[in-house]
């Protein structure tokens, strides 16, 4: 038979194929030089690439960040004009959404890992694959070159009618998002189209690991909101280039308009910055509990449940903006409503940890972080949902704090706890344990400190965005200054020791963490094809009351498509026959 | 039975097992995209809706400045190459490699009748000073939003235009490749894609045209 | 050598024809109802949108072949088009009562 699908007629022989625990010849060592990584189409070395993009723009808005909140240590001037600090953070928000967090999890982590979950050799479209790499990387570039010119003040939202008059590098940065949309698009796209037409034999709907649930929910979300993002950005470029005028009230226009469609795409994207992470989460606590994962149903169903309502809450950004009542109650309602299905994931977590065998690695205790810091952004943003209370606290660092919890304290928790879950698969090296279990308690102490006040804060009246501040929030925003700097220090020793590691970490084998996960049961580092034999699957990738030899079979007369008399790379084996 | 002992054919990609699985990939990997252009285009659509709810007279008032004949003529010259486009397939199914240049030709060929119509359109409305935006100078409609109305036309249009042209340079691709043989019916798969990249652009024009052309 | 999981439908020239004569014979009808039959508003655009979704239904179903294609594809173009109406109608649930007084206020 020459197609990998499995009817319940098939009869497939299979036979136990156990990765080596010291591979010779792995994709890092397939293709050398920077110009076999920059042509590259395999996934794991785009994914990685895209994880040192997101490094880089991370530790430049890092930076803007501190220097946000070192400006703040004083109420009056610190060290900074005003129209300086609007720069900062408009870059700060816009590196941070657009370069960090919508790409972080699924370009980097998931690019590597979803092939291999899937036991697929790559994903469906390979050199799109590619192109959304650089597309991502040329969107950065005219964000940049925005920055050399005269920058951006307008606030990361771009709200009319102040950006379409302002005198700052808009259109450069507009573009540059326009751009940088394709690269989302498309790896949503290559996403949804793997996991329906690339799964390994056996792999059914209902034994998908949850991480992929995820990420396809995460890519209908992408393909469906980016799109307006990119409408929303080119009719801003035109309203100033062209003086359009729909944004525009002078002319009849609605600068409200504007928000529906600005906030159409920003607020189902954090919903593509979280439901990853999700994944990861579900990923790293089924390991560490050596468990079932409780509600597998839930949890897969609840991504898309998500998906969906997210589209539907978008104005609740705008409860202030002039929107009318009508609208305004309705997405009120619809944003209790969007805290169901998280809530079930929560739930459904916390009761795979009972009765499981938890053992407190770095990324399981990032797991523990996530569930404490989300369920916090989680109840603050419901809190935010209600009509009366958000007229209050809008646009206060309520907002902000609220932001954080979930964006940093939920997406980028969880992308430490997926970075330091499947470091050992992507290196083949593991990291000083120690270490990274301090870096993890500065990153907890150094965040709460951070954010903690500024809920105070925010429901005692501080704005946001706000330069310059009275007096009696001196206190808060020192607190949080200082939490920043240790939260600063605490990402500082992760970069170490997982820079080290690549040079001095002990070897890691096929898998450290005893996973029953499809991408464990292949090399550390992977082959370049990721397995050596078409994967076939016959139990859930949580049944951890199976042994682990039911999870490396694979057929036994594949020679995974090649030819075996022109077989190159034989990875070490000899040849089968059958 | 081995798997796959023989070399695959050579338009099959490494990651594939087969051609079939590769041609669907392709189609669906396709309609992901389609769906992205839907919600683009959607975004100006919404646009029209929010201002003709607005000011429903502007729009009965400005839609005099277009001319339906032409509009219709349009419409009829896409779902023209909408045919051509599908015959196109059929002969690359069949085999038929001349039956798909010719018809992949006749295809360019109505694009382009598209294009110098809307290209008249657009220069007689130039002549009356009707530009989008900031720069439009027409006196001949009373309503003050006049110039919205014609940005939001010219936005819909305009990004509609640009698509077609994309649309030509696909096919022509397409046409050169067949022309050098790489197509049959074991394998049109770019053929079959970008077909549907264009009836896309037909279908967006089937809405455009009642909402600009036909309001009364 | 590759199996083929199921035969690529092709449509005869015919069938191929018969559709796009369809489509032009629609395109007709509406603009004579819009230029010659007075239909008061709102249902001329009714009318006219009803009949454009018609003709949208023949090309996605005849000439994209979504009628002999899985049903996935047909799916996506549903969702795009149902996301779409989603964003249009609560966006003129702000938009056309804006006007409308808060209640207790």
């Amino acid at each position: 038979m020459a197609t990998a699908e499995v009817s319940n007629t098939k009869t497939l022989k299979v036979k136990r194929f156990k990765p080596s625990d010291d591979p010779k010849n792995t994709y890092l060592n397939h293709e050398k030089g920077v110009w076999a990584w920059m042509t590259t189409v395999d996934h794991k070395k785009i994914g990685l690439m895209y994880l040192g993009s997101v490094a880089l723009f991370f530790l430049i808005g890092g930076v803007l960040a501190l220097l946000l909140r070192t400006e703040l240590l004083t109420p009056a001037k610190t060290f900074i004009e005003a129209d300086t600090y609007n720069q900062f953070f408009t870059l700060h928000g816009a590196i941070m959404v657009f370069f960090v967090l919508v790409p972080s999890i699924p370009a980097a982590l998931g690019n590597f890992v979803l092939p291999m979950q899937l036991g697929a050799k790559d994903v469906a479209f390979p050199r799109l694959n590619l192109a959304s790499l650089y597309i991502y990387w040329i969107g950065a570039i005219f964000t940049f070159i925005a920055l050399a010119n005269n920058g951006l003040d307008t606030g990361w939202t771009f709200y009319t009618p102040y950006s379409t008059t302002s005198t700052s590098s808009v259109i450069w940065v507009t573009m540059g998002v326009f751009i940088l949309g394709f690269s989302s698009i498309l790896t949503g796209t290559n996403f949804i189209t793997t996991v329906h037409k690339l799964r390994a034999p056996g792999i059914s709907w209902g034994k998908l690991p949850l991480n992929i649930w995820a990420l396809y929910a995460t890519s209908i979300i992408q393909v469906l909101a980016t799109p307006v993002l990119a409408i929303t950005v080119l009719l801003l470029t035109m309203e100033r280039t062209l003086g359009i005028g729909i944004f525009d009230p002078a002319l009849g226009g609605d600068p409200v308009l504007f928000q529906h469609f600005f906030w159409f795409y920003s607020h189902p994207a954090v919903y593509i910055m979280i439901v990853p992470g999700f994944g990861i989460i579900s990923e790293v606590i089924t390991t560490f509990s050596k468990k079932h994962i409780f509600g597998y149903w839930a949890i897969a169903l609840s991504s898309l449940a998500i998906a969906f309502i997210g589209f539907l809450v978008w104005g609740h950004h705008m409860f202030t903006s002039g929107q009318s009542a009508v609208a305004t109650t309705v997405f009120s309602f619809l944003t209790f409503l969007v805290g169901i299905p998280t809530g079930i994931k929560i739930l459904n977590w916390v009761a795979t940890l009972y009765k499981g065998s938890i053992e407190m690695k770095t990324p399981m205790i990032y797991v523990f972080i996530f569930l404490f810091l989300f369920s916090i952004g989680g109840f603050t943003g419901i809190m935010l949902g209600a009509l009366s209370a958000d007229i209050h606290l809008h646009d206060t660092y309520y907002v902000v704090a609220h932001f954080h919890y979930v964006m940093m304290g939920g997406t980028l928790i969880a992308l430490l706890s997926g970075l330091h879950y499947w470091w050992p698969k992507m290196t083949g090296k593991m990291y000083n344990e120690f270490q990274a279990k301090i870096g993890a308690a500065l990153i907890f102490i150094g965040f709460n400190m951070t954010f903690l006040p500024q809920f105070i804060m925010g429901s005692q009246g501080m704005p946001r965005r706000y330069y310059n501040y009275i007096d009696q929030f001196t206190v808060f925003h020192q607190t949080s200054t200082i939490g920043s700097y240790i939260l600063g220090v605490g990402f500082l020793l992760i970069a170490y020791y997982l820079f080290v590691s690549l040079f001095k970490g002990e070897k890691a084998g096929a898998n450290p963490w005893g996973s029953r996960g499809l991408e464990w049961q292949a090399t550390s580092p992977p082959d370049f094809h990721n397995f050596d034999h078409t994967p076939v699957i016959i139990n859930g990738p949580y049944d951890y009351h199976k042994p682990m030899e039911e999870f490396q079979l694979g057929l036994a007369d594949s020679h995974n498509g090649h030819d075996p008399s022109h077989e190159a790379v034989s990875a070490g084996k000899a040849v089968e026959t059958n | 039975m081995a798997n796959h002992s023989t070399s695959h054919p050579t338009h099959v990609q490494h990651h594939f097992v087969d051609s079939d699985q590769q041609f669907d990939t392709a189609k669906m990997g396709m309609w992901v995209f389609l769906v992205n252009e839907i919600l683009f285009f959607g975004g100006l659509f919404c646009a029209y809706i929010v201002y003709r709810a607005w000011y429903p007279e502007l729009f009965t008032e400005a839609a005099l400045e277009l001319n339906t004949f032409w509009g219709a003529v349009n419409t009829v010259v896409l779902i023209g190459s909408s045919l051509t486009v599908a015959m196109a397939i059929r002969s690359a199914q069949k085999d038929q490699i001349e039956g798909l240049k010719k018809n992949l030709l006749i295809t360019i060929g109505l694009a382009v009748v598209f294009m110098v119509i809307k290209g008249f359109e657009y220069a007689h409305k130039f002549e009356l000073g009707i530009f989008p935006g900031e720069y439009y100078t027409y006196e001949g409609l009373e309503h003050a939003q006049a110039a919205v109305f014609f940005s939001i036309y010219y936005m819909l249009t305009g990004v509609h235009a640009l698509h077609v042209i994309i649309g030509i340079g696909l096919i022509y691709w397409i046409y050169r490749r067949a022309s050098k043989g790489e197509f049959s019916s074991e394998y049109y798969t770019p053929v079959e894609i970008t077909g549907l990249y264009w009836h896309l652009v037909d279908l967006i024009w089937i809405f455009l045209f009642p909402l600009l052309y036909l309001i009364e | 050598m590759s199996e083929h999981n199921h035969e690529h439908h092709v449509s005869s020239a015919g069938q191929l024809w018969a559709i796009g004569t369809a489509l032009l014979f629609l395109t007709i009808l509406t603009v004579v109802l819009a230029k010659f039959v007075a239909i008061p508003p709102p249902f001329d655009v009714v009318t006219a949108i009803s009949i454009a979704l018609v003709k949208a239904f023949l090309v996605a179903a005849f000439f994209m072949n979504l009628y002999w294609d899985v049903k996935f594809n047909a799916m996506l173009l549903l969702m795009a088009a149902s996301f779409f109406i989603l964003m249009v109608v609560i966006t003129l649930l702000d938009t056309m009562y804006r006007n409308d007084v808060i209640p207790s206020f």
